[in-house]
């Protein structure tokens, strides 16, 4: 999808309103948006794991007078750094747990016991309580690859 | 009876169960069934899994919305990451034929097809413009005088902006969702502003998230305010984990509980504290729940001043 990062002028709003910028200065979205725009992502291997502190809240995009659509933008820098294979450590293991259960966030003992407290199955009526809902999940996955992009690296 | 699926997602299934008790409560008090769409996956993320292979989030996200398709059913979000994924993924299948068809043969391998009839509704959008803040008074049985702090999350309101939904502009929806019940809505700086959490933020970097949602607390206690109330359990597990994760890391001394509307508007409705599951968080509720047990026992007593 375009995400018409070529409307940015550089004028920087998108940094002021950025609620991450504030709080990390190594995150900022305008240089972002201008190495893409430059075709530079793949040269500033320091950026890693910059690109990756958004909280994607769409601030920056609502302050942008130019109305680029630079979450959109974003996360296709995102993408591209992935298939580099710059992944996280952290965003790979959840992509685990999405491969093992079909949750980001699976089931754990203390939830299990609040379920049942709450006079709930233990498991909630989700894929995590069909063997075969999961083994679709699963086929999808490895369809699109995925299974690829969340391998551990290879010693 | 009306009828809708509950997409549970990840987070209030397995961490906060309150939150999918209170909504079943709240909408059968309405007059709203919500039933499960069995074997739902992970939305899946909006932020961290569209960043990590976006075809495979919109498959995953497609397969779900399908599972809805077959019950003919409109699906209900009580969570705002999902809101987000479930309603992107929904209008660009409709919107882009061959994106559609591209996606339809993958869910083909599993007797799947995604046909774009079915709509994907938030929890409190839904209650604001299909039941209304009239209807939703009149079900209020125990007033609550409370001071909320609401937080609306970043994913309620942008898939609102591009929507067909008329809530875009300065939102108040929520806020009058929250005063139905009898609270009041507190303002406080920064009110729009983001939890930290999403985007697969939290689980790389839960440092710089907690400074994010350390600040929202730090307004919203300034405010006064006896409570948070959300409409996502992640913002949900932000506030209410992160926070004693702040007060661990930061030497802060928070203890602001943090509810899903859901489970206010149940407290007003006069399901007790405990089948809402509002015991069940992380920071203390106790306090609270000794609060609103006093307060509502009084509305009993004297229901004019």
């Amino acid at each position: 999808m375009s995400s018409n990062i070529e409307r940015c002028y550089q004028c920087g709003q998108c940094t002021a309103a950025c609620p991450m910028a504030e709080q990390e200065q190594a995150y900022k979205i305008r240089r972002f948006l201008q190495m893409e725009k430059l075709g530079l992502k793949s040269e500033e291997p320091m950026d890693i794991p910059f690109i990756f502190y958004c909280t994607t809240c769409y601030k920056c995009q609502d302050n942008c007078p130019q109305g680029v659509k630079i979450v959109d933008g974003l996360l296709s820098i995102r993408e591209a750094a992935v298939r580099d294979g710059n992944i996280l450590p952290a965003h790979r293991k959840i992509g685990q747990m999405l491969m093992d259960s079909g949750h980001a966030v699976p089931g754990n003992e203390d939830g299990k016991k609040r379920r049942l407290q709450l006079g709930l199955d233990e498991m909630p009526p989700t894929v995590a309580s069909s063997e075969k809902q999961l083994n679709d999940i699963k086929i999808l996955l490895n369809l699109s690859g995925f299974d690829q992009i969340v391998a551990e690296e290879k010693a | 009876m009306r009828e809708l699926s509950l997409f549970l997602g990840c987070v209030a299934p397995n961490r906060y169960p309150g939150i999918e008790v209170a909504a079943k409560k709240v909408f059968s008090t309405l007059g709203v069934d919500l039933a499960d769409l069995d074997g739902a996956s992970c939305c899946p993320a909006p932020g961290v899994f569209r960043s990590l292979d976006k075809l495979t989030w919109l498959t995953l996200a497609s397969r779900n919305i399908t599972l809805s398709e077959k019950k003919s059913d409109d699906i209900l979000t009580i969570c705002n990451g999902c809101f987000s994924t479930l309603k992107d993924a929904n209008d660009m299948l409709k919107e882009d034929p061959a994106l559609k068809k591209d996606v339809n043969s993958k869910l083909a391998e599993i007797g799947h097809e995604f046909r774009g009839t079915q709509d994907v509704r938030h929890v409190v959008e839904y209650l604001y413009q299909e039941i209304g803040v009239d209807k939703v008074r009149e079900a209020v049985t125990k007033p609550l005088h409370l001071r909320v702090a609401v937080h609306y999350g970043c994913h309620l309101i942008h898939p609102l902006k591009d929507s067909k939904l008329g809530l875009a502009g300065k939102p108040t929806f929520f806020d009058e969702l929250v005063e139905a019940t009898g609270a009041t809505s507190v303002d406080y700086e920064d009110k729009m502003s983001c939890c930290g959490a999403g985007g697969g933020a939290r689980t790389a970097i839960l440092d710089a998230t907690l400074k994010i949602a350390n600040k929202k607390l730090e307004h919203m206690t300034e405010a006064g305010a006896d409570c948070i109330v959300d409409a996502c359990p992640f913002c949900h597990l932000q506030f209410d984990a992160g926070q004693a994760e702040i007060n661990q890391k930061f030497a802060k001394n928070y203890n602001l509980p943090v509810l899903h509307y859901t489970q206010l508007l149940g407290l007003a409705m006069g399901f007790s504290p405990e089948e809402l599951g509002i015991a069940m968080n992380t920071v203390d509720t106790s306090r609270f729940i000794e609060k609103v047990k006093m307060d509502t026992s009084g509305n009993e007593v004297c229901t004019i001043v």
